[in-house]
């Protein structure tokens, strides 16, 4: 895989052997294609360089079966979606084309990882540019009609079909990532990447020069309006007079529209691009073409936009989906609610671009080590939002409720939610 | 430089042709096609037999044929009702967002109303957006003379960024309040949700009969009354409808505003048969209004074979997601159904013209 | 003037669905003459040079040019082979210089043309065979008379030997025939050859060496122009002979009482332009009158303001005392104005429209309930209109756009005539028929005038108006310049007040 660097080794996969005693993994792709820690290499300045933090945390450890959930009011039975004979045929189904460059490819590398680490115990397959209406319920319908019993689905307008599928066939499995609604034999997962935001927004503030730096989201919805929040909490703990003007771009997926708002902020003045939410690069596109500072989003893409590359959020689905396939394989496969972290390896901070330098490097690698110890303690006050009121008083910090249903935007951030 | 071939209008147009061609295209289609997969590796037998099973065979097959075909049977007659009279309305798409707005709007506000009175005014709501913002087409081209291509397909993207905003960017009456993760449509009042009707097994939607009820309503109207007949001098001539005193610039907007009412309904459609809310992105995401147009060309206009493509595109899109997976990318797929596609337009233009070899004349006698 | 046979059709024939448009039609042209191609419409001329230029290809037959057999597949390969087409409907493009028209098409022609050269070629030819025409031109510039010098230096710039010029003289005034034809004179001289397709008996007598008459799609007798007469021709065309004479007839004693009252209108044309200045005219119950003028001088504007096409901006037209709205068709058609205007194929009719539906274009709103359409009623209509004004057609439904000029121009009449008007405005009427439709277009005017229908008839063609009319006034620039009787007028009068002189 293209980010590949070689001669070292990786956190993700070893973590997976810890958690679920996967072993002989070695010449496994998926190995390659997260970070490298520095292992007995340090890190030099003026260098591509991974985050040395090794996950050792069980991801099933922050799984949560329906069951145990109080007000998900759904059962959690075992679930034996395994086939009699031959492999387990699972099938994705994804908004997105598989080149997409982010969310879609992250999802489709997760795949790739659990064929790899399974090899033929399972049989992937998948649909792409599958598009939110009347034709998921065919389409997946389609997969399991095709002998498909574990389906994943990962854009959020695909919910409902979901439901309605899961319902009609209570003997597949059905997984869904960025959704809220349970059933049965319907497994929810995702995970925290404000974490992650935060450190990146670190490496962002670092990078500015005018402590004018500029973010592009998708939609103003609570998880994006974390990581907006807590990119610019980062920025300002390296750069305490750091502000960022958010733009609203109200798609997942325009790499032409996406590219055209980061070129118009890039022409504003802005010195430093973040973003979040968005499928596509065409954001470091842009910043390539004009070699001013980025921070990315959904996976490490360092190899691709060399000298403006500054770190970004990094998703690994296999994470996840390797030791749920295994359960699956072995017969105990019960539905509930994942929400993975820097410590089980679900999230981790790409490849760090040559940009950072040595002192911040070090800087986001202590905040991160504690980050992963306790995720969310960035949003920690004293916060008080662009309004001036005070939201988080000194020392207190937001419950999971709170940090899932966040509306505000923190001092510094230059923009607003629309009404509401 | 003289091509070898040219294209010759035919005088007449002969009666057979109207089936051979057809059958001829998809038959070039199938051969076309056939050398793509065989140049990919793959048996074009095994992708046919898959395509026909995935779209057409079965009842599962149907139905997710009728489900995908519904909302571009409205399209289409939205954009033949309008290229009828020569006014290339490519504003099906906004036009349907429009008629998905108003009818979510009724049907949210409308809760605990009976079935049939929620569904009958969901209609007249999704007509009546539709119509009056395919009118703002109508009204500049009639009084101003701007062309309407431009304008219908500007008044797409304003339609995408009001739908957008009611969803995503407001606490809009469309938007659920209660939405979690990510903002969300408000769903309909359960009575509110159409119906589908079953029949040898294959579900059909409401709206499916009320497409069907609207093509014959629409060929009724433009073969039998006197506004169809306008509608045809207009089209045939604008001056011989000026020297019958038709009126133009009125029938202009009447028409263009019947087109969007049809795609509007399609919007209801869209909320009230599948999504039982307004849907920001999914709506999008299906491009109906753009397909419909395609829909209209390849039934010449007429709106019963309107209905008839529709069902056709429709299996052909769900095949094209049962078809597509890691060894056969969506690319492959598109390129697939455009190629069927194509030639079926390609076809359209033998029916109005043959082609003839160019030959050399040796003998002249010039001067 | 050679002898030398440029020319040899044998055994043509060509067949359309359900009729046969030549059949064995033999045809010698010699190099150097001018041969007269004479005939009705729907006579098989236009078939015949469609061949010869290659549009069509004869399903029987040969065509020999200068001894050697060819067989064309384009106008193109007519053209190579010296044969080029001067059409009735000029193929200009209207924003390009007469120059770039000229070597527009040519298959040679380089990305940049020689602009020096070729204008210069263009001054040569148009000199020699004195076609003025200035070649930097713009063709919207130019007069009807010059773009046919353009398309006629086209044919010659890409070196035709044999000229066809399908009805040259229907736009044309009497002063730019007369020029036309020392051109074909000239050409003629030099050994090339014209075939002159006309329905003009005098025009064909004035210009040709040999007449060939065809009718019902066959050659019926080549003769020498010399010893033949207008009589011969007229009556080897029509199968009987024709009177060409001033209608007699009596002009009602009502004729005083006035019908149409057009006061004081002015209009503007489609670019905007001044097209009628105060205009003021009245036409009497059972009284024709006749508008003579040049074409483009607010004849056609005229027409279309008092059939309520066109706005007028100020005036006013009145119908037995009743106001007509000024630019709304439909109140002009609720007085009783009929209208055949001059462009019969697409504002007259809508073509592609069947012979039904054009019969009901102005009357279909009275067949209807509650807005649908009386098929029933439509049909019994066209039946009954076929009938009684002999409308040829394979049935009422076919689209008119197929059938002869003169049945085209029936359809038209029948439906205008048929609506019992007041008053008939009539728009070159006859333009473009053959002998036969010209005699049943001119019966039809002269018995509506006998039944108290007031007509207007607009024509270029003096000889009709002056047979046809009771009063004659001449259009100049939009305006009425002139009014005489018909009775007894002065041609040389009329002629120069069109022209434009004062008298």
């Amino acid at each position: 895989m293209k980010r590949m660097t070689k001669g070292k080794f990786v956190p993700v996969l070893l973590t997976a052997a810890l958690g679920f005693g996967l072993v002989a993994c070695g010449g496994d792709d998926s190995s390659t294609s997260t970070e490298a820690p520095a292992g007995s290499e340090a890190p030099e300045g003026s260098e591509a360089r991974a985050s040395a933090y090794m996950a050792t945390g069980d991801p099933m450890d922050n799984f949560t079966p329906w069951a145990d959930i109080p007000d998900s009011g759904t059962e959690s039975p075992v679930v034996d979606c395994a086939p009699e004979e031959g492999p387990l045929k699972a099938a994705w189904v994804y908004v997105g084309p598989t080149n997409d460059g982010g969310w879609t490819q992250t999802h489709d590398e997760g795949r790739l990882a659990v064929q790899e680490a399974l090899g033929d115990a399972v049989e992937t397959t998948y649909k792409e540019n599958v598009p939110e209406g009347p034709q998921v319920v065919q389409t997946v319908e389609d997969l399991i009609a095709d002998g498909n019993t574990v389906i994943f689905g990962t854009s959020f307008g695909f919910q409902d079909a979901f439901v309605e599928v899961a319902a009609a066939h209570p003997d597949v499995c059905f997984e869904f990532a960025t959704g809220y609604l349970s059933a049965p034999n319907l497994s929810q997962f995702y995970g925290g990447a404000e974490d992650t935001d935060y450190l990146a927004g670190m490496a962002a503030g670092a990078a500015s020069a005018t402590g004018k730096l500029a973010y592009l989201a998708s939609f103003p919805i609570p998880e994006v309006v974390r990581g907006v929040n807590a990119w610019t909490l980062g920025a300002q703990s390296v750069n305490p007079d750091a502000t960022v003007k958010v733009v609203w771009l109200n798609t997942w997926f325009n790499p032409a529209e996406e590219r055209k708002a980061a070129e118009a902020l890039i022409a504003e003045g802005y010195d430093v691009l973040g973003m979040k939410g968005i499928d596509s690069p065409s954001t470091g596109d842009a910043a390539l073409a004009a070699g001013i500072p980025w921070a990315g989003y959904n996976r490490d893409n360092s190899a691709n936009y060399g000298d403006v590359w500054l770190t970004a959020t990094s998703y690994h689905w296999e994470a996840y989906l390797i030791p749920r396939l295994q359960q699956i394989l072995d017969g105990t496969w019960t539905a509930g609610n994942y929400y993975g972290n820097l410590s089980d390896g679900f999230l981790t901070l790409a490849t760090y671009g040559s940009l950072v330098s040595d002192e911040t490097y070090a800087t986001i690698e202590a905040r991160l080590v504690e980050l992963a110890a306790a995720p969310g303690s960035e949003f920690t006050g004293p916060i008080t939002d662009n309004q001036g009121n005070e939201v988080l008083a000194d020392g207190v910090a937001h419950t999971f409720g709170e940090l899932m249903s966040m509306s505000y935007l923190v001092a510094g951030v230059d923009g607003e939610i629309p009404a509401s | 430089m003289k091509s070898p071939i040219r294209l010759e209008r035919r005088l007449e147009q002969p009666k057979w042709l109207n089936w051979a061609i057809p059958l001829i295209s998809l038959v070039a289609a199938l051969i076309l096609g056939a050398i793509v997969l065989l140049a990919t590796g793959k048996n074009p037998w095994d992708v046919y037999f898959r395509i026909f099973e995935r779209g057409f065979a079965g009842t599962r097959a149907l139905s997710g044929s009728l489900k995908t075909a519904t909302p571009l049977a409205f399209t289409g007659l939205c954009a033949a009702v309008a290229f009828r009279m020569g006014l290339i309305n490519i504003g099906g798409e906004g036009q349907l967002y429009m008629g998905a707005v108003g009818a979510a709007g009724v049907g949210i506000a409308l809760d605990g109303q009976p079935t049939g009175v929620v569904v009958v005014a969901m209609c007249l709501a999704g007509m009546l957006c539709g119509a009056l913002y395919a009118a703002i087409v109508g009204v500049l081209r009639a009084k101003f003379n701007t062309n309407e291509i431009i304008t219908s397909l500007m008044l797409n993207y304003i339609a995408s960024i009001f739908l957008s905003y009611l969803i995503y960017n407001s606490t809009s009456y469309w938007r659920d309040p209660v939405s979690k993760n990510f903002p969300a449509g408000k769903p309909i009042a359960d009575r509110a949700e159409w119906n589908f009707f079953e029949f040898a097994g294959i579900k059909i939607p409401l709206a499916f009969f009320i497409a069907i009820i609207a093509a014959v309503a629409v060929s009724v109207l433009y073969k039998r009354t006197r506004f169809g007949f306008e509608v045809g001098v207009i089209a045939d001539s604008p001056k011989a409808a000026r020297y019958a005193g038709i009126r133009t610039s009125s029938t202009i907007i009447l028409v263009l505003a019947l087109s969007g009412a049809l795609a509007g309904l399609g919007g209801a459609a869209d909320v009230g048969n599948f999504r039982q809310l307004l849907d920001g992105k999914g709506l999008q995401m299906s491009g109906y209004g753009y397909t419909g147009i395609v829909v209209a060309a390849l039934a010449r206009l007429n709106p019963i074979t309107t209905v008839v493509v529709a069902v056709l595109i429709g299996g052909l899109t769900n095949a094209g997601f049962a078809l597509q997976g890691p060894d056969f990318p969506s690319g492959l797929v598109g390129t697939l159904q455009g190629l069927i596609l194509f030639t079926a337009v390609a076809g359209e233009i033998l029916i109005k013209y043959r082609i003839k070899a160019n030959r050399r004349v040796t003998t002249a006698v010039a001067a | 003037m050679g002898l030398e046979t440029a020319i040899k059709m044998t055994g043509i024939v060509k067949k359309f669905p359900g009729v046969i448009a030549n059949d064995h039609v033999n045809l010698d042209i010699n190099f150097g003459e001018v041969h007269a191609l004479l005939g009705e419409n729907g006579a098989g001329k236009s078939t015949l040079s469609n061949i010869l230029t290659g549009l069509y290809r004869p399903d029987d037959g040969s065509v020999e040019i200068a001894g050697t057999k060819v067989e064309f597949n384009s106008p193109r390969d007519a053209l190579n082979a010296g044969i080029g087409m001067v059409h009735q409907h000029f193929r200009l493009v209207s924003t390009f210089t007469v120059a770039e028209n000229v070597v527009l098409g040519e298959s040679d022609s380089s990305l940049f043309m020689d602009q020096k050269a070729v204008a210069a070629r263009v001054k040569e030819l148009s000199d020699r065979y004195g076609l003025a025409v200035d070649p930097s031109a713009r063709i919207w510039q130019l007069s009807v008379g010059e773009q046919q010098r353009v398309e006629i230096l086209k044919v010659l710039y890409r070196g035709a030997r044999v000229l066809i010029l399908d009805e040259p003289t229907a736009v044309l005034t009497p002063i730019e025939t007369t020029e036309l034809f020392k051109t074909l004179r000239a050409m003629v001289a030099e050994g090339r050859t014209v075939i002159f397709i006309s329905h003009k008996l005098d025009e064909v007598m004035a210009v040709s060496d040999r007449v060939t008459v065809l009718r019902g799609g066959r050659n019926v007798g080549t003769v020498n122009t010399r010893e033949s007469s207008t009589r011969d021709l007229a009556s080897l065309m029509v199968g009987r002979s024709v009177e060409f004479t001033r209608v007699q007839r009596e002009v009602p004693a009502e004729a005083r009482s006035i019908i149409l009252n057009v006061t004081d209108i002015s209009a503007r044309d489609d670019r905007g332009g001044i097209a009628l200045q105060s205009v003021s005219l009245t036409v009497g119950r059972g009284e024709i009158v006749g508008i003579a003028g040049v074409a483009g001088n607010g004849q056609r504007e005229l027409a279309e303001v008092i059939s309520g096409m066109r706005a007028m901006t100020s005036g006013s037209i009145s119908v037995q005392g009743e106001k007509v709205q000024s630019g709304k068709a439909r109140s002009a058609i609720a007085k009783g104005i009929a209208h055949v205007p001059e462009d019969r194929l697409h504002t007259g009719l809508a073509s592609s429209h069947s012979v039904e539906d054009n019969l009901a274009l102005k009357n279909y709103r009275t067949m209807s309930r509650f807005r649908i359409l009386k098929r029933k009623s439509i049909r019994a209509q066209s039946t009954d209109l076929i009938e009684r004004y002999d409308i040829k057609t394979p049935g009422s439904q076919t689209p008119v756009r197929l059938l002869s000029g003169g049945n085209v121009q029936k359809v038209l009449l029948a439906r205008e005539f048929s609506a019992l008007p007041k008053v008939l405005i009539a728009a070159s009427p006859t333009r473009g028929l053959d002998v036969g439709a010209i005699e049943t277009v001119r019966e039809r005017l002269v018995q509506a005038a006998d039944n108290g229908v007031g007509v207007l008839l607009i024509s270029e063609d003096l000889d009709e108006i002056m047979s046809l009319a009771d009063r004659i006034l001449v259009m100049y620039e939009g305006r009425i310049v002139d009014e005489v009787p018909a009775e007894g007028a002065d041609r040389e009068r009329i002629g120069l007040t069109m022209g434009g002189i004062k008298l």
